[in-house]
């Protein structure tokens, strides 16, 4: 029989790809915000607090166009799970924008010091890599909806967490020389870093249930 | 040889009897997904369909659990119609038609030999696509029609009928013109007629064959109400190529394809599974739209 209903499949791949072109937004966003954080460059600190705004009206525009195709197709079983796991993807990659933007306003608010101290420069560093890399597989895994590579993304976060664990682990040595207020800023920035992989993984099960209808056991 | 006592007990076994509230709540007990029928329920084992050498159905097993709404969907042709007329006997009224299998309800077999035809239609009710009162009849006389035909006794008709066109949604909007004519009815109206006379011999299953297909939104929607609130009391099976339909209506769906052959039941499941998780990729692309 006859495959029917492109126009709907076209309305399904623009959702994917425009969340694909979303996660790349992120991914530029959180890079950004690391090298600012690193390099103590206030002008593109700004840059990534203003881009946030776009992320957030993107990720608008595209949870508009589900519920459009939601009211109007009437979608089911694989249908229906793409589009609502779309809209929660959509919201995860909002949050990660939110968690860069963030990085960005602690360098603003340091400037024209450095938030980062330089025995932690080598961590923070990491982790802007770590999650870097993990925004690049989260693009492919949405992109190819490719459940393998989905369950590896927990792996790329446990390196993130394993950062975390280190980072905290100086912040709480007794004879920490930078004082209160640059231990907060730097649990922060942890922690940031830390949820944003999180976020990450997290759509990556998305995918993971969107393709085989259960969830993950990872 | 049936004795008269017998006989006059057989006869008040058919005779209408107001269903309890624990009949009621015994229908909701056990209309958890995926639970069987505890015995009041309807099965078909291994069902084969012709229309002369035409193998029109082959090899369907389902269990309709009692209290529960079936849905039946899929492609025309392949087999839906068929099978809901081999339930209630009405497949072999066609010339040449022919079945195999067995369609218990309560655990007997309706095709054994010796079965009155006439009681099982009383047991298993049906509704058309089109609606079918009797023109010349007035509305009362609609919904009592079945009690004449079949020759049961009741012993209040008024509140039988009120009862009916209550249970098919309709006694509000008829109440005060009984007597007028059933094809001054809306054809919405008319439909709920015929469930209310479908209703009025108390049967066990209702049949309903695209009950909607031929109402306006507005009906459709009373009528899939009509259904959910039936379904406290009986055992439905209902034909639709709507899915939406299916999707609101039923706790089960059973989805049919023919790929040439005969039809075939491809896969049955709680309706959410069916329309959220189906098994078979053959039932997602049908539910998704991709073909048929």
């Amino acid at each position: 029989m006859a495959l029917i209903r492109s126009v709907f499949q076209d309305e399904l791949d623009s959702v994917s790809q425009s969340l694909v072109d979303l996660t790349e937004m992120v991914s530029i966003s959180m890079s950004k915000a690391t090298r600012a954080m690193l390099t103590r460059d206030l002008k593109l600190a700004e840059e990534v607090i203003a881009e946030d705004e776009k992320i957030d009206e993107y990720q608008h525009e595209i949870d508009n166009r589900i519920i459009d195709i939601i009211a109007r197709q009437q979608p089911v079983a694989s249908d229906l799970r793409a589009l609502v796991t779309a809209l929660r993807m959509g919201s995860d990659l909002e949050r990660m924008g939110d968690l860069a933007e963030h990085v960005a306003k602690i360098t603003r608010l340091r400037h024209p010091d450095s938030a980062v101290p330089v025995e932690l420069i080598q961590t923070i560093t990491a982790m802007g890599e770590a999650a870097e890399k993990i925004t690049i597989k989260t693009g492919v895994v949405i992109a190819t909806r490719d459940t393998e590579m989905a369950i590896q993304l927990e792996k790329d976060d446990d390196v993130m967490d394993k950062l975390h664990r280190e980072l905290i682990g100086v912040l709480i040595e007794p004879n920490w020389p930078h004082g209160i207020e640059s231990a907060i800023d730097l649990t922060l920035l942890g922690r940031y870093y830390e949820r944003y992989a999180d976020h990450a993984v997290s759509i990556s099960r998305r995918v993971y249930f969107l393709v085989t209808g259960k969830y993950a056991s990872l | 040889m049936m004795t008269s006592h017998e006989n006059e007990k057989e006869k008040m076994d058919t005779t209408v009897k107001p269903s309890s509230l624990a009949d009621v709540a015994q229908s909701k007990s056990i209309k958890t997904p995926g639970t069987r029928a505890m015995g009041t329920g309807l099965e078909t084992r291994g069902v084969h369909a012709w229309f002369g050498k035409h193998h029109a159905l082959s090899n369907i097993s389902l269990d309709f659990a009692a209290g529960t709404v079936t849905a039946l969907i899929g492609p025309s042709g392949c087999g839906k119609s068929t099978f809901i007329r081999t339930i209630n006997r009405m497949h072999e009224f066609i010339p040449g038609a022919a079945m195999a299998g067995e369609v218990l309800l309560d655990g007997k077999d309706v095709y054994a030999p010796g079965t009155d035809v006439t009681k099982i239609r009383l047991q298993i009710g049906m509704v058309f696509q089109k609606p079918n009162p009797f023109p010349s009849m007035t509305i009362g006389e609609n919904v009592l029609s079945g009690l004449k035909l079949a020759q049961l006794k009741v012993e209040n008709k008024d509140e039988l009928l009120e009862e009916s066109l209550e249970r098919a949604g309709l006694w509000s909007e008829v109440k005060d013109r009984l007597s007028a004519h059933g094809g001054s009815l809306s054809g919405g109206q008319q439909q709920r007629l015929c469930i209310a006379r479908a209703l009025a011999v108390r049967p066990q299953v209702l049949l309903m064959d695209e009950p909607c297909s031929a109402l306006d939104p507005g009906s459709t929607l009373r009528i899939e109400e009509t259904i959910r609130h039936l379904s406290d009391t009986m055992t439905i099976i209902i034909v639709t190529h709507n899915m939406q339909q299916a999707a609101r209506v039923s706790d089960y769906t059973a989805f049919f394809l023919s790929d040439g052959g005969p039809g075939q039941m491809i896969e049955v499941a709680p309706t959410s599974e069916i329309f959220s998780r189906p098994q078979d990729q053959r039932t997602e692309n049908y539910v998704t739209g991709r073909f048929g």
